[in-house]
């Protein structure tokens, strides 16, 4: 890959030649969101052309699928986007749960729904946070991860980890929730919206320097959006009407209804402003599944060992980063013949080399941290 | 007392205090830093050493001075090693101007403000060294930034402070009375003592030049965040982006001249804000003859002097919080808008300023009407500007794309580009199950 870089051209202006350069950004650099690696060249200030160069955070992520059983799955997948773990979780068993042809009891559901949904809000908060941090504003970060620290508390308190929380199950959800977590829940929620979420809103979205780095920076068309298959954010920040919760409803929200957010603006700035949207919206349907969680039972009886019938499947959900989508491919034994994971990192990351031609320094972050990649989703 | 003595003695004292409270006020600000951006983001910030981490001021400069000397092999070497010398030279240099208290300068020149500036310009050298001699490419382009940035910033901040030297032609101590010294009325001073001078006159001790120059405090202070590489103007060692500039390659004390001269620069930028708009040490009730009065001439000038260093230092901490205040809340510019703002904004609206000033004072009539009306022309200008930032600093518009390049402003269904799930499909969502 790197031996795409071609050799420094030389540029001719009023007689004076001028060599490129070319800058190694990454992979150990403070922004490039983990361990990317773009190889910039760049005439002065500009950028000529951007070659991203992944890879670093390989784990082999899909063979270890297919080397456990199918209940481990979902402590492995944890990994890939590890800020949002809980969404990928259910992106596995719901491949599963398909395999076998069951569904999970209605609470089990809204349980996916509400942790899901608080997870999308803990991950577009590291989104924005960072995205402050990346344009030099320092205080952002640490409010946001002020409330993604209560999130991640709600976190431990239901699954027992704040992180990788390996809390879903084929056919439902290990632990329902513990004595006092609604409350809990409802008390973040009321304060998030009325005090968190307006206090970060004045922080960023009117400052003229704010505006002045993301505005008009890193336009995506809504045609580019589709050509790349862009999804997520990015895609809706664009004017892609596309959100798997309302376009293919799975689990709870086939019941609850998503008010998809779009914006037309098609820059950094569309985009932070759809984050911030979802985590309005998160917050609502939070609210509205607590308010209807049905009772019952969390989980389906199954064996141990699972043994889903020979056949293939492809399940997708709306992660916080676009569609995260399993292709799987069951031959009957204990473990996936092939699991197959579609990163929506990895595919927003293929339109940054177009994005970031002819920008200056300052806008290479700017733009990276507006698609918000995570790199182990990317690398798998 | 022999008079040689006693310059003796007053010069050892005023330079033994400049140099101190350059290294103290570097540390403390350290400290301070911290504390403050702890503060607005809701963290402890320094906690251990000393009650509420105050050791921190002492820790922080001691490790960096025991820390081992790293270079790369690749650097220049003269030039990687000269560059914070000739950085920090000038931040103690420019120290011994600074008007503490009528007997606590070190130097009270007439030349201080020509003087401060040609010491500050002097800074960029050891920055653009730095990124030279380090052989580093972040290094190089944080280098290259600083000086496109220092040196676009030192006009507005001289220009800045030419409507404060040009209010002390009318006020200074020589053009009041019945005879006005006509060698040096009608010309201005700029001479630190003369400029707090003019502003304590007797008659209107509490007349500061920010209230009559806001808008010069405003320009002054904004380049003097650029000056001294402070958020918003960070470019040159923005973390985010260059690493750490054009400090990369730097460790140990070689960093820590830079580190503490830059909080030196800072402190001196404040110190110049003081004296030149805030009244230097001035406050309303101190005056000298009334110390003298009370304790004697000499305790009621010691005591005086060290009310009005206290004054001073105050006024000049207030101001250096709101550097630290505005670290913590703003984000950073980007190259070309930093250039496009110092050019495009800041230096027409200095010169506009200089000459609606200069119009102004020379009308004629009573010195009082006559500062008024220049007064309320530049408050109004100041609002004009603080209101109407958005469309006059053309900042908001930089990054704007036209309306004719965006191709499509509709919303685009996806749906209809993706594959619909297929009939039969079962319950669950996502594609259908192939057996």
């Amino acid at each position: 890959m790197a031996n795409d870089v071609s050799a420094p051209l030389t540029t001719e202006f009023a007689g004076l030649r001028s060599e490129e350069m070319i800058l190694n950004l990454g992979p150990q650099h403070p922004s490039t969101h983990g361990v990317l690696r773009l190889v910039l060249v760049l005439d002065g200030e500009t950028v000529i052309q951007c070659t991203p160069i992944i890879g670093y955070l390989h784990r082999g992520m899909e063979k270890i699928f297919e080397n456990r059983p199918y209940m481990a799955g979902p402590r492995y997948i944890d990994n890939a986007d590890y800020l949002s773990p809980m969404l990928n979780e259910t992106c596995y068993a719901g491949a599963v749960e398909q395999l076998m042809d069951i569904e999970p009891p209605r609470r089990a559901q809204y349980l996916r729904l509400i942790v899901g949904e608080l997870e999308r809000i803990a991950s577009h908060l590291v989104a924005v946070g960072t995205y402050g941090l990346d344009l030099g504003a320092s205080t952002p970060v640490l409010w946001c991860f002020r409330d993604r620290e209560q999130i991640l508390d709600m976190f431990e308190a239901v699954s027992g980890h704040r992180f990788t929380h390996n809390y879903m199950r084929v056919g439902g959800v290990l632990y329902d929730l513990p004595k006092g977590w609604i409350q809990t829940c409802e008390k973040f929620l009321d304060n998030f919206e009325k005090v968190s979420l307006p206090e970060l809103h004045e922080l960023l979205t009117g400052n003229e320097i704010f505006e002045a780095r993301t505005q008009g920076v890193g336009y995506i068309d809504p045609q580019q959006a589709l050509a790349y298959a862009l999804t997520g954010p990015v895609a809706r920040a664009s004017g892609v009407n596309f959100d798997l919760r309302v376009n293919r409803p799975y689990g709870a929200y086939r019941e609850i209804a998503v008010r998809t957010q779009i914006r037309q603006d098609g820059d950094c700035f569309g985009r932070y402003r759809v984050r911030m949207d979802e985590m309005a919206e998160s917050v609502r349907l939070c609210r509205v599944a607590l308010a209807n969680l049905p009772g019952g039972s969390i989980t389906t009886r199954s064996p141990i060992a699972l043994r889903p019938p020979r056949g293939e499947t492809y399940y997708a959900v709306e992660s916080a980063r676009g569609e995260e989508s399993i292709y799987m491919i069951s031959d009957g034994s204990e473990y996936p013949y092939r699991a197959k994971l579609r990163g929506p990192s990895f595919v927003n990351l293929q339109i940054l080399p177009e994005l970031l031609r002819g920008s200056k320094i300052g806008d290479v972050i700017a733009i990276l941290g507006s698609i918000d990649i995570v790199l182990g989703d990317v690398d798998r | 007392m022999n008079p040689v003595l006693q310059n003796v003695i007053h010069f050892v004292i005023t330079f033994v205090f400049s140099m101190l409270f350059l290294m103290g006020s570097a540390s403390i600000l350290v400290y301070l830093e911290r504390k403050v951006q702890a503060y607005v983001q809701e963290r402890y910030g320094p906690y251990h050493y000393g009650p509420q981490g105050i050791l921190q001021a002492v820790i922080d400069p001691a490790k960096l001075l025991l820390k081992e000397d790293v270079r790369a092999t690749q650097t220049d070497n003269i030039i990687f090693r000269m560059a914070p010398v000739i950085f920090f030279a000038p931040v103690i240099t420019a120290f011994v101007v600074l008007p503490f208290s009528p007997y606590m300068t070190a130097g009270a020149l007439a030349t201080g403000i020509i003087y401060y500036v040609a010491l500050s310009s002097i800074d960029v050298i050891g920055v653009f060294m730095a990124g030279w001699g380090s052989n580093n490419k972040y290094a190089l382009i944080g280098g290259l930034r600083a000086g496109a940035q220092m040196i676009s910033y030192e006009l507005p901040l001289v220009l800045a402070l030419v409507g404060a030297i040009m209010l002390t032609s009318v006020l200074a101590p020589g053009c009041q009375g019945a005879n006005p010294d006509l060698s040096t009325c009608g010309v201005g001073s700029i001479s630190f003592t003369q400029i707090v001078a003019a502003q304590m006159r007797p008659e209107a001790p509490w007349l500061w030049f920010v209230l009559l120059q806001p808008l010069g405090l405003l320009i002054y202070y904004i380049c003097g965040l650029a000056e001294t590489n402070r958020t918003p103007f960070d470019l040159p060692e923005a973390e985010s982006e260059l690493v750490a500039g054009y400090l990369t390659e730097y460790s140990g004390l070689r960093w820590a001249m830079f580190f503490l001269g830059e909080y030196g620069n800072m402190t001196i930028v404040s110190a110049v804000a003081t004296a030149v708009f805030l009244g230097g040490w001035s406050l309303p009730g101190t005056a000298i003859g009334f110390w003298v009065g009370l304790l004697g001439s000499f305790w009621g000038q010691v005591v005086f002097n060290i009310i009005a260093v206290g004054a001073f230092i105050t006024k000049m901490y207030v101001l250096l919080l709101v550097f630290l205040w505005i670290r913590a809340t703003l984000p950073r510019l980007r190259a070309d808008q930093l250039m496009r703002f110092a050019w495009l904004f800041l230096i027409p609206l200095t010169l506009f300023n200089i000459l609606l000033t200069g119009v102004l004072l020379l009308l004629p009539l009573d010195l009082t009407p006559r500062l008024a009306i220049s007064a309320v022309a530049n408050w109004l200008l100041m609002f004009i500007v603080i209101f109407s930032f958005r469309r006059l600093s053309g900042l908001s518009s930089i990054g704007k794309i036209p309306g004719w390049a965006r191709r499509t402003g509709k919303v685009v269904d996806a749906t209809t580009a993706g594959t619909p799930p297929a009939k039969g499909a079962p319950e669950l969502a996502g594609g259908p199950v192939r057996r």
